[in-house]
């Protein structure tokens, strides 16, 4: 089955792979941090005593998660010229990613907080100290251990997501694929290479993320 | 010191405070008791606001809590306060339990919060465990740092909601030790607990309140061996019993 | 002329809806025949034959750890070079298949380990066959924690059945696509077209929340 792939075609477009996977990289690592910002922020108005803000937090959060991605990528790269804003691709599918992982790790951290028993906040309140010091030296510590493995979940699922950037022709990697079948017609080579780097870094990802959900558990039970 | 007038407090439609009247004096030991639900806890909780009231005044050493100018975060600096589940922060030391306070609240060096903090792990026999965490501890010992914790802050007044009802047998003594210790020194305390030997051997008057009334007061002598009100009498000797 | 458009928008609604019917006839064949081979390979899973268990955790690798846009182009360009030709529609609905069936695995895999070790084994010394072991103690037990994620992972199949507009099957997203170039207001295009997904997702999203919920408290009379 793979006797027939050709390697020689394979090897001339390997810089080209190798730059897509670079911008997948990229794009990743960019969407994360400033979704984790998004996220952080969304959280807090969330857990917010004004209603109207955690309303408003509230629509933006349960309408990313009931909506697909791909959608949100085209309403964010057809709507955005309607408003007369000229947005490159690569800067809007990275908006869109960030709107959409913001949500998801705005559940994260309030599952995190939440999972802090109210106790210690009770204890933290008896001895005196004030809402930051609280967040700073109880909350926060506690609550960060619980949500690093469901953000490196997340960030697996960042990365497949920017698979999607190649439908609105950001040269990513799964864009390499897509251009190497129309250019030669070899889908086979294209698309088992694109899902090789992928897998790469999975495997990267995963493997981080169950390194520190066993030390959460360890930590938990010791 | 403590000082409850006409004191009211309602979850919902439930009543859980009724009219509550008490007076509580400088380097006093009082022991409140009651069934389940009696609101003892609730009662305690209120005298550093970890609840709210609705009606009624309380005073804490001549503050106003009733009053929402009053700074309450200040006012529980001073006032220790020990969880039936003891509530050690897990992701710290028994030491660093202890300094967190100190060191934030009242801004002191580390150095001198440290050594402070050791002074009063010493005090409640845990000197070697400074560097442990809550999960390498027993029950007992947990509540124990939980009380070095409080008295790190040196505080005016000690309230204690059930402290040993979480513990196994066989450690409740090491922590009534404890605060036997505390009230021979002359700390104001407020203990909810059905311990009846510690109510007999260091209490100065015992409470007793049933749905939300303070029912029955009294020295620990007369409360016991003499019952006023019929509710009291039942009570003790179911738990006598027990 | 935002009117205009919107009037337009109004007039082919009935195109919308069409899209919106084949969203769910796509997403609901693939997560009928996902839970149906996921719970067969969740069980097979946690059937401690070493060679079945690594198989499928291969299989669950792949398809976790590779985009979903990857897949479906695998399925779609590279079979017809093995020789079998698949039109768009069963294309579409093999390629979810093959992801919920993963996904859908690892929950009825999860489900049945936390079910305690001493239901199997008093079990199967009342004489019960390995089947009745399953259908009459285990999976009953189980389904308690497979039910709310099973929701939610209909959900992100819903979604992920937005991808398959790529190969050019006219479901939601597709249609959506195929209008913007019409009415160029690609916010209005597109926020009908995330109603509509919102319109199946969210009560979805909100049963699997009441289910989670339930299943905590029941937990706690335990």
């Amino acid at each position: 089955m793979l006797e027939g792939l050709n390697f020689r075609v394979l090897w001339e477009y390997m810089p080209f792979f190798m730059e897509g996977l670079r911008n997948t990289f990229l794009i990743s690592i960019v969407s994360l941090f400033l979704a984790l910002i998004v996220g952080i922020i969304a959280c807090a108005c969330r857990l917010s005593p004004w209603k109207l803000v955690r309303g408003l937090s509230i629509v933006y959060i349960e309408s990313i998660r009931s909506t697909p991605l791909l959608v949100q990528i085209y309403f964010f790269y057809f709507g955005l010229p309607t408003l007369g804003l000229r947005v490159p691709e690569l800067q809007t599918g990275i908006i869109a990613l960030m709107l959409n992982s913001g949500a998801y790790i705005a559940e994260i951290v309030r599952a995190g907080i939440t999972s802090v028993p109210n106790g210690q906040i009770e204890a933290g309140i008896s001895s005196g100290l004030n809402y930051f010091q609280r967040m700073r030296f109880i909350i926060l510590p506690q609550a960060l251990g619980v949500t690093v493995p469901p953000l490196l979940g997340q960030a697996i699922v960042l990365v497949k997501d920017s698979a999607l950037l190649s439908m609105i022709s950001v040269m990513e990697l799964t864009r390499c694929g897509q251009t190497l079948t129309s250019e030669r017609f070899m889908p086979t080579e294209a698309f088992f290479t694109v899902a090789f780097f992928y897998l790469c870094i999975y495997f990267v990802l995963k493997s981080m993320a169950d390194w520190s959900q066993k030390k959460l558990i360890f930590r938990e039970a010791y | 010191m403590i000082k409850f007038k006409g004191v009211n407090k309602w979850f919902g439609k439930l009543h859980v405070l009724r009219d509550i009247n008490l007076h509580v004096t400088p380097g006093e030991v009082v022991v409140v008791c009651g069934p389940s639900g009696s609101g003892k806890s609730t009662l305690i909780r209120c005298i550093n606001r970890l609840e709210k009231f609705q009606k009624g005044e309380l005073f804490v050493d001549g503050t106003p809590l009733h009053d929402h100018s009053t700074n309450l975060t200040k006012l529980r600096a001073e006032i220790g306060f020990l969880f039936q589940q003891f509530h050690l922060y897990p992701h710290m030391t028994a030491l660093q339990n202890v300094t967190l306070a100190p060191i934030n609240v009242r801004k002191m060096k580390r150095s001198d919060a440290e050594e402070l903090g050791r002074e009063k792990l010493i005090r409640v026999g845990l000197a070697d465990k400074a560097d442990s965490y809550p999960t390498q501890l027993s029950g007992g010992q947990q509540q124990r740092v939980a009380i070095a914790r409080g008295l790190a802050m040196a505080p005016k007044i000690m309230l204690f909601d059930e402290p040993t009802s979480a513990l196994d047998p066989e450690m409740i003594g090491e922590v009534l030790d404890v605060m036997i210790k505390l009230a021979s020194e002359g700390m104001t305390m407020c203990v909810v607990t059905h311990e009846m030997g510690f109510a007999r051997q260091v209490a100065h008057r015992v409470i007793f309140m049933d749905e939300g009334s303070l029912v029955e007061t009294g020295s620990p002598h007369d409360f016991f061996d003499n019952p006023q009100t019929d509710r009291a009498a039942q009570f003790i000797s179911k738990i006598l019993t027990h | 002329m935002m009117l205009f458009y919107f009037e337009r928008l109004v007039e082919i609604l009935p195109f919308f809806l069409k899209g919106l019917w084949m969203t769910v006839v796509v997403a609901g064949i693939s997560l009928l025949l996902g839970t149906f081979f996921g719970l067969l390979l969740g069980i097979a899973r946690t059937s401690g034959n070493k060679l079945l268990v690594g198989l499928i955790g291969a299989y669950v690798a792949v398809i976790r750890g590779t985009p979903f846009v990857v897949q479906i182009f695998i399925v779609f360009f590279i079979l017809p070079e093995w020789g079998i030709q698949l039109d768009a529609l069963p294309a579409a609905i093999l390629a979810l298949t093959i992801l919920g069936t993963a996904f859908i695995c690892e929950i009825v895999a999860g489900g049945i380990k936390a079910v305690p070790k001493g239901q199997w084994e008093a079990a199967q010394s009342s004489g019960l066959t390995l089947y009745q072991q399953l259908r009459y103690v285990i999976v009953p037990q189980s389904l308690q924690t497979i039910l709310p994620p099973l929701v939610g992972q209909y959900v992100l199949l819903i979604k992920d059945s937005s991808v398959v507009s790529v190969i050019g099957v006219v479901e939601l997203t597709r249609v959506g696509w195929l209008t913007v170039v019409r009415i160029p207001e690609g916010l209005m295009v597109f926020s009908l077209v995330g109603i509509l997904y919102f319109a199946i997702s969210y009560p979805l999203i909100r049963l699997s929340n009441r289910l989670e919920k339930k299943m905590a408290t029941q937990q706690m009379m335990l």
